[in-house]
Parts: C-alpha cells; sequence; structure tokens
C-alpha cells in the first residue's frame, strides 16, 4: 500500500509544521473511497449544515464503540477519560489555547450556547446582574442560540440587542459600523452589555465576520464578555483562539473538521470568569470543572469525542494538512460561486475574502422567492427532482436599502454553497442546470408547491 | 481492503481494521437477521404457544411472530461480549444485542448517506414511533407525555432545573423543601445541589436502612422525612424517589411512597426509575408519580444511550425545558428533545428493534423479568451460602440485581476499599461486578462491611456465578485482605 513518493522531499520542505505520518498524499481515487458511503446521486453542496465524515474515521469511530459493549466497566474506567484527554490535547494545539484546561468537548455549539447562557440566566436570578442589563447578538445568529437567549436571558430579565447586518455585504467596515451602533444602544439608559455573542461565520447568509475586530472593539467599549459562536469556524478558517480573544469560543468538529456526529470544543480563557461555568446534565463530576463535567455526563455513546487522533492523521494525508484543505475549498468555493453567478446573471452575497468553504449566490429572481415557505419548497423541489441539496435563504427587503437586481427584478434568494473534499465541478453544473431549467420551463417557486 | 463484520464474531479482524496508516473501505453490510437461523424451524410450535400466553401489548405483529431464542442463538446475539469476563454487571451500563446494534448500524448509515434527507423526512417519525412504543409499554396516556432523552441524568436536569425557576421566578419561597433518599445516586444528588440548593431549596434525605429487611421500614423513614421537610411552614415541593436504588441496591415501594406524598401535600412527584424498565413492572397510572424516568439502554437492550422520561398531562408542563435550547423551543418537552442540535439520534431511533429482539423470548419483557430475578435470588443464595454471609434485602425486595455480603474477612474498610477489590477482581480474576462499603454502625463489630451487587440479564450463565464464588473463596484461602491493596 505504501510507497515512497519523491514528492516527500519536497513536502516536507514546503509542509507546515504538521507531522506527516504516511508517506504519500491521498489520491483522487482514496478520497472518492473515503466518502463512497455518500449518496451517489445527490448533488452535496450542503457540507456546512450537517458536515461530513470520511470512511477511515467512521471506522476508527465504530473500533471505540466496540470497546465498549465488549467490556463497559473497563472501558469507563480505563479507557475513556484518557481518550478525551488525548482529543483535548490535540485541540488545543490546532487552536492556539494556552492550557487544555480551556478545552471542553461537548456535542455541539447549542450545547455550548446553552453552558454559557445558563450561566448569565443564572447571574440575573441571582442578582449579580441589574435587570435590563443587555445580551448583544446578531440578527442572523442562529435560530437555536437566539431561542437559548430567549429560554435563559429573556426569560430571566435580560434585555437583549440585534445587530442588523446588511446583505448582501461588501466589505468588513460595513459590519463594524453596524456592530458599534448597536453596542451604543445596548449601553442605553445605563444599561450593561454583559455579553456580546458574535458568529464567527453566519450561517444563514453566510459571511465570515471580523471576529477579532469586534471583540477588541467590545473590549474597548466595556462589555464584559465575549462569547464567539464558531460552529463553522474549525476546518474552514484559521481558528487562533488567543488573537481572537474572546472569553469563550465553540466550533463544531464535525462540520469541517472530519468528525462524525457529535462533537465540538467549547474554549474558555482561563481566567476566574468561568470558574462558575457547568455543563447543564449535572452528573458526579459537578464542580470539578466544565471540561471534567463535560466528560461525563451520564452513560452515553461517547465515541465520536475520541476519534480526533484518527481525524488529524486523515487530514495530514492531504498536501497542506488542514491548511491546505481550507484554502483549496475556498478557492473552489468562489470559484463555482462565480460560474452559477455568471450563469443565472445573479451575483455573490459576500466578496471572496468575507467567504470561507461557503458561499452565497444570488437565485434568478424570475423564480420569485418571496418568502421563506418558497426557499424550503425550492429547496425540496432541488432536492426530489434533481438530486441537488443545497439550502436556500430568503432575502427580505429592507426598507431604505438598495437591493440588488438582474435584469428581470430584485434578486430575494440565495443559495448557500460549500465545498468540501469530496466535490466535483459536476456537483455545481447540476445545480447551474437545474435552475437554469427551471427559469426556462417558465417556473417560480409557487407553481412547485403543487408538484 | 478491510471490510466490517456484522454482529461483530470475529472481533480480532475487526481490531485488525484500525491499523493506522491503511486505508479502509467503510462499508456497512445489511444485517442479516437472526430469525433466519437454522433453528428457526426447531422453534416454531413453541412459538405458536407462547404467542397466545403472551399479554397484547407485548406484541408488535401478533400473526407472524419469528421463533423463540435458543440458548445458542442468546451467545450469537451477544458474542461481541468480552469472552474472558464473567459479566455480572448488567446493571451499571446495560448490554445490547448486536440484531439491535446493526439495527443502529443501519440508521447511522442513512444518516451519513444523506444527512439533509433523514433530517427533513426520516428523523421525527422515527423517534415518534419509539415514544409511541414506550407509551404502550408504560401504561401512558398519550404520546405527549413520553419523550425521549439520552439517559436519566438528563431526565433529573430537566425536572430539577423547572424547580431553579420555580425560585428564582418567586413561585417557590426560599427554604422550601426538596425531599430525596440518602441512596439517590450521586449524579441525582449532584443535580439537587446544582439546581434547588443553589436557587435557595431545602434538600432533605430519607435514611434507609441497609441491609434492609422490609418495605414497612422504608415507608416509615420516608414518612418521617416528609414531616421534617414540612416543619416551619414549608410546602415540599417536590419529592425524588428512586424506584430501583442503585448502590446498594433495593427496590423501593413507589406506589405506596407516591400516595403519601399525595396525602402530605407535596407538590410534585418524581421517580428516578433509571433500573426501571425491563427489570420491574413500569405502569405510570398505577405508580401515579408527575414525572418518571427510565433508562432503556440499562435492562431494555437499548444501545447506549436513550431514556425516556414521562411527565403526566394533567400538570402543568409547560415550564419543562431541555436545557439544551434549540430552535425547537417552547413547542413541548417531546418535541424539543428529538432535536438539540446535530448529535446521533440512531440510539432512539431502534425502540422497535429492541421491542422484536424482547418478543422472541418466551412471555417477553415479562418472561424476562421474572427469570431474571429468579435466576439472581438464586445466584445471590449460592453466594452467601458459600462465604457465609447474607443477602442484602429480602428476595421479595429485589429485581434483577440483589446484593450480597462479601466476607468480612476481606477487610473492606473504605469506599477505596471497594473500589481497589473491584479492579482487583476485575483484572486479576477476569469478574466484573461492583462492591458497595458499607460503613458499621455505632456498636457493630465483626459485620459484613461489604456488598457485591450482582445482576443477571439472559446472556449470563452459572459459570459467571461459580468464577466470582471462586475468586472470593481464593483471596479469603490466600488471607487477602483490602489493607494489602496498593493504595491508588
Amino acid at each position: 500500500m505504501q510507497h515512497e513518493d519523491p514528492r516527500n522531499g519536497e513536502s516536507a520542505h514546503r509542509s507546515s509544521k504538521k507531522p506527516k505520518l504516511s508517506s504519500k498524499f491521498i489520491t483522487e481515487s482514496d478520497t472518492r473511497d473515503e466518502f463512497s458511503h455518500h449518496q451517489p446521486r445527490v448533488a452535496r453542496i450542503n457540507n456546512g449544515s450537517f458536515g461530513s465524515c470520511p470512511g477511515s474515521v467512521l471506522t476508527a469511530q465504530r473500533h471505540w464503540q466496540l470497546q465498549f459493549l465488549c467490556q463497559p466497566d473497563a472501558f469507563y474506567f480505563n479507557t475513556l477519560r484518557d481518550g478525551i484527554t488525548a482529543s483535548r490535547k490535540i485541540i488545543k494545539d490546532l487552536i492556539n489555547a494556552d492550557h487544555v484546561d480551556e478545552v471542553s468537548l461537548v456535542d455541539n455549539a447549542t450545547t455550548a450556547a446553552a453552558i454559557v447562557l445558563q450561566r448569565i440566566g443564572l447571574s440575573f436570578a441571582e442578582g449579580k446582574f441589574q435587570k435590563n442589563d443587555t445580551v448583544l447578538m446578531l440578527h442572523c445568529a442562529f435560530q437555536a442560540v437566539k431561542k437559548s437567549i430567549q429560554a435563559y436571558v429573556t426569560r430571566a430579565g435580560g434585555s437583549v440587542i440585534e445587530v442588523r447586518l446588511p446583505f448582501p455585504v461588501n466589505s468588513e467596515e460595513e459590519i463594524i459600523s453596524e456592530f458599534k451602533k448597536s453596542i451604543e444602544e445596548g449601553k442605553s439608559n445605563g444599561r450593561k452589555i454583559r455579553l456580546a455573542i458574535i458568529d464567527h461565520i453566519t450561517s444563514m447568509p453566510s459571511v465570515v465576520i471580523p471576529v477579532k475586530e469586534l471583540v477588541r472593539i467590545c473590549r474597548a467599549e466595556g462589555i464584559e464578555q465575549v462569547f464567539v459562536d464558531a460552529a463553522h469556524a474549525i476546518g474552514s478558517v484559521k481558528v487562533d483562539v488567543k488573537e481572537v480573544g474572546a472569553d469563550f469560543y465553540v466550533s463544531n468538529l464535525h462540520k469541517w473538521f472530519f468528525c462524525p456526529p457529535s462533537v465540538a470544543f467549547l474554549y474558555c480563557k482561563n481566567s476566574t470568569s468561568s470558574s462558575d461555568l457547568h455543563h447543564p446534565v449535572v452528573s458526579h463530576e459537578y464542580g470539578n470543572g466544565l471540561p471534567i463535567e463535560s466528560s461525563w455526563i451520564g452513560t452515553r455513546d461517547y465515541s465520536s469525542q475520541l476519534v480526533v487522533p484518527s481525524v488529524l492523521d486523515f487530514v495530514n494525508r492531504f498536501e497542506g494538512g488542514i491548511d491546505g484543505i481550507m484554502k483549496r475549498n475556498h478557492d473552489e468555493v468562489v470559484k463555482m460561486g462565480k460560474m452559477l453567478a455568471e450563469s443565472w446573471g445573479t451575483n455573490l452575497g459576500t466578496p471572496p475574502e468575507m467567504s470561507a468553504a461557503m458561499i452565497m449566490v444570488g437565485l434568478p429572481s424570475r423564480l420569485c422567492l418571496n418568502s421563506e415557505e418558497d426557499a424550503v419548497t425550492l429547496r425540496s423541489h432541488l432536492r426530489d427532482h434533481y438530486g441537488v441539496e443545497v439550502p436556500i435563504f430568503h432575502q427580505v427587503s429592507k426598507d431604505g436599502e438598495e437591493e440588488v437586481r438582474d435584469k428581470d427584478g430584485f434578486i430575494t434568494g440565495y443559495v448557500r454553497i460549500s465545498h468540501q473534499v469530496y466535490n466535483k465541478l459536476e456537483d455545481y453544473e447540476k445545480l447551474r442546470d437545474a435552475i437554469n431549467q427551471l427559469v426556462e420551463d417558465g417556473k417560480t417557486c409557487k407553481m412547485l408547491y403543487t408538484e | 481492503m478491510c471490510h466490517l463484520i456484522t454482529h461483530f464474531l470475529e472481533v480480532e479482524s475487526f481490531f485488525f481494521c484500525c491499523s493506522p496508516g491503511s486505508f479502509h473501505r467503510f462499508s456497512f453490510p445489511m444485517a442479516s437477521p437472526l430469525h433466519d437461523s437454522p433453528n428457526a424451524a426447531v422453534n416454531g410450535t413453541s412459538a405458536v404457544e407462547a404467542k397466545s400466553r403472551l399479554p397484547k401489548r407485548s406484541r408488535l405483529h401478533a400473526d407472524s411472530s419469528p421463533p423463540l431464542f435458543t440458548p445458542s442463538d442468546i451467545l450469537s446475539e451477544f458474542s461481541h461480549h468480552d469472552p474472558t469476563v464473567a459479566r455480572i454487571n448488567n446493571g451499571s451500563f446495560g448490554s445490547c444485542p448486536s440484531s439491535v446494534v446493526s439495527a443502529q448500524h443501519d440508521f447511522q448509515l442513512q444518516w451519513l448517506q444523506q444527512p439533509d434527507d433523514f433530517y427533513f423526512n426520516q428523523l421525527q417519525p422515527k423517534i415518534l414511533q419509539s415514544r409511541t412504543i414506550i407509551k404502550d409499554l408504560i401504561n401512558a396516556d398519550h404520546v405527549d407525555e413520553v419523550s425521549i432523552v439520552d439517559n436519566a441524568t438528563t431526565a433529573a436536569a430537566i425536572v430539577l432545573q423547572q424547580m431553579a425557576w420555580g425560585f428564582a421566578e418567586g413561585k417557590f419561597n426560599h427554604g422550601d423543601a426538596a425531599v430525596m433518599l440518602h441512596y439517590a445516586y450521586g449524579a441525582v444528588k449532584k443535580s439537587v445541589e446544582a439546581y434547588v440548593t443553589r436557587a435557595g431549596g431545602c434538600v432533605f434525605e430519607v435514611p434507609l436502612p441497609f441491609p434492609a429487611n422490609s418495605v414497612d421500614e422504608i415507608v416509615h423513614e420516608f414518612r418521617q422525612a416528609l414531616q421534617r421537610g414540612k416543619q416551619n411552614g414549608r410546602r415540599v415541593r417536590l419529592a425524588v424517589i428512586d424506584h430501583v436504588t442503585s448502590m446498594p441496591t433495593v427496590v423501593i415501594p413507589v406506589k405506596e411512597l407516591v400516595t403519601i406524598c399525595r396525602e402530605e401535600g407535596v407538590d410534585q412527584v418524581f421517580v428516578d426509575a433509571a433500573h426501571g424498565i425491563g427489570c420491574v413492572d413500569v405502569d405510570m397510572k398505577q405508580i401515579g408519580a408527575d414525572f418518571y424516568t427510565s433508562n432503556l439502554h440499562k435492562w431494555y437492550f437499548c444501545p447506549p444511550s436513550v431514556a425516556f422520561l414521562y411527565c403526566k398531562r394533567s400538570i402543568n408542563n409547560s415550564d419543562l425545558h431541555h436545557p439544551v435550547v434549540s430552535h425547537e423551543y417552547g413547542n413541548g418537552l417531546a418535541i424539543e428533545s428529538a432535536w438539540i442540535g446535530t448529535r446521533d439520534y440512531s440510539a432512539q431511533l431502534v425502540v422497535p428493534k429492541a421491542l422484536e429482539f424482547i418478543n422472541r423470548f418466551e412471555d417477553g419483557i415479562d418472561g424476562i423479568k421474572k427469570r431474571n430475578h429468579e435466576s439472581v435470588v438464586e445466584m445471590g443464595k449460592m453466594l452467601v451460602e458459600a462465604w457465609g454471609t447474607h443477602l442484602g434485602c429480602p428476595p421479595e425486595m429485589c429485581s434483577s440485581m440483589v446484593m450480597v455480603g462479601l466476607p468480612a474477612y476481606l477487610g473492606i474498610s473504605s469506599d477505596r476499599d471497594a473500589l481497589n477489590l473491584r479492579t482487583c477482581l476485575r483484572e486479576k480474576f477476569g469478574v466484573e461486578v461492583p462492591i458497595y462499603y458499607r460503613s458499621p454502625k455505632d456498636g457493630e463489630d465483626g459485620v459484613v462491611t461489604g456488598y457485591a451487587r450482582i445482576s443477571y440479564q439472559v446472556y449470563n450463565k452459572v459459570e459467571d456465578y461459580y468464577k466470582f464464588r471462586d475468586a472470593i473463596n481464593q483471596l479469603v484461602h490466600n488471607a487477602f485482605t483490602c489493607a494489602s491493596l496498593p493504595n491508588s
């Protein structure tokens, strides 16, 4: 299987500090094999929603699951904790954290949000915060996070400020300016802003947010704590938690870092402010620190938390490791985005430098996508009739804002295309052709309801 | 290339698959159901007889019942268990037969193949199907009353968080009480501390005698604890009652205790029945609690991990929420719990398969429960006779687990000793069994201070318990005491 590869001499010279374990790079055919369990007839251009996991990592996961089933007590006492610590150490190095104590593993960003927000809620309930002190978030924050804020902050008496970001967006300055305005609003009437929740990469519509700059502004404006919801970040943009400088930073490893569902890390800057954080599912490790609490929340399958070493092996089979993967994904998704926009006569929702491995592409106005329902219907139609999986965003027109047009009308819908290592040109051509077909047939979203 | 082996019959080759550096094709061979085994024809008549005796509730398809399992079928279903271990601790982590594991793999594959399609079209209907089966199994009125969560630990957090809001929002007075058993599970005690004590509630524990002698003792202590809770005009807002305590294990008369709670004006009763389903009778209407949770991965043959939380509809449940809040927040606990972010929900989807598995035993789950109970009592008696000790409770107060006194000679004198002895049994004798340290009371001398909690499940055999018996006899013979174990 393994043979000497003449490129090895060069690659060792060119590659980043990451260790190379195998002597050759993964080939295209190897990559296809690794993802051969993906449904073959689907143009799967939505890695952003549920991620993907290669066959070799799934095999490693089975190995862990079998070990547990074989002798669960021995696994619990002798294996589990060390396995989780090994994963946490790898992540600590990947994200440039200072200490492994700053890294907890949880199911997903949704869980991390509950951990941080539950503590905020307690602070209101226990009188540490005044009623109407504020939590700041982006208007397009992930819906689950918005509900979590409702459940833990609003319910406990806190108020919420939403930062309305422009979309389509042209520059980081637009975002920074809106953010500053909202901070002013949050501080009005003598309120304190207790927490700012900032997405590193928003979900819908997807935009890479200048988090480092926004965190700096938060510090300058006296915002107590900053929580960066970076669900999409790791494996998609560079993640350096010290550089970003937030108090809390979460990212899902099952989205862009090839882990099976589901595992995420929650980074907490090692300071007294994070000592009162608890996992909401309280078990016998309560009080031993969040990483330890999170490593046992009752009997469950922890295998997805244990395969991080295997994932590192996998990404290091690619030229440039995860950095190489990120760069190629970015270059490809921008290229595909431009190809689609050109074919449809539409636009990109963000400039390339504000996109990572996903990009928003305007849909032809003739589809008349005028509601959330239309977006859902079109998405299902593409899945069921064209074998294309892609999420669709409905752009609500805002008063006073200049709207983007194509030759026939206003652009009110966008697809969010993703590019991951298993994608190929044909996937995007399939989407291109499907949309062109619908337009050619004179179809609008409303007409699709009945089909 | 290397392929996954179904049923995990060949453990060695499976481990070979995972050597680093070699490339693997990840494939899911289709599960071949065990009821196609050659023994099917032999079992034909007994299946027909068995069908007519079974309560209607436990049959999924009354007309086309697969044949009953033979002993060799059962060996096969649990062939992934470590064969060198006398696995007499089903109580801690449960067990899952390979046909159910295969079904779980099928669901995992479906997700990996096309997750969006699975999410939009399959996941919710399948969770609903599992919930519906559970509703029937536990005699709940309506499927809305049944939520599926990871485990009893999660269910406890859900119920207790509601308590915390009650204090925070002034519905409860500072100092109002919660009552729980002294032998409540460690995780639940911590949860009570995190959500009730922290929010300003007072917690009262019900001391229970161990060894246990009668149900009356428990009832008496419980009444006393309620009185303590109600002193000085306090209200008892919640009683947390185990159905089957963990360590030491005793079956608690929950129905009677719930009745007492109603008489004494306790606001809500939460029964923690982690060991309940598949181990004791679980009838929501008969027990009458407001909340009842049980793990399906302990005694109901589901893979890790899946549990149900029953919430009586008649009480105001609009305030119960899953602590991991997602976009379904506010749509009711069952709907909230069915989506708490991207995760592997496959364990929740195989409940129908577990039911199928169970119904291939004579008398289904009732037969399994009865035989497990009788066998564990028989094995317990065999052990105490061999060691000259005693059981921790009378047979009618135990389920599929029983506490067995260990020879006093071993000198178990702390929790640390108990854990060390357990490790020694695992590593030197290949016996997996949890050990409980019971500290002697004032005036007690030379008493039994250590008890083993033995379990009996369908895969156990008498040799497992002989192995344990002989291991202890060997230790005593070698003049071993816990004092000689290294303190790790």
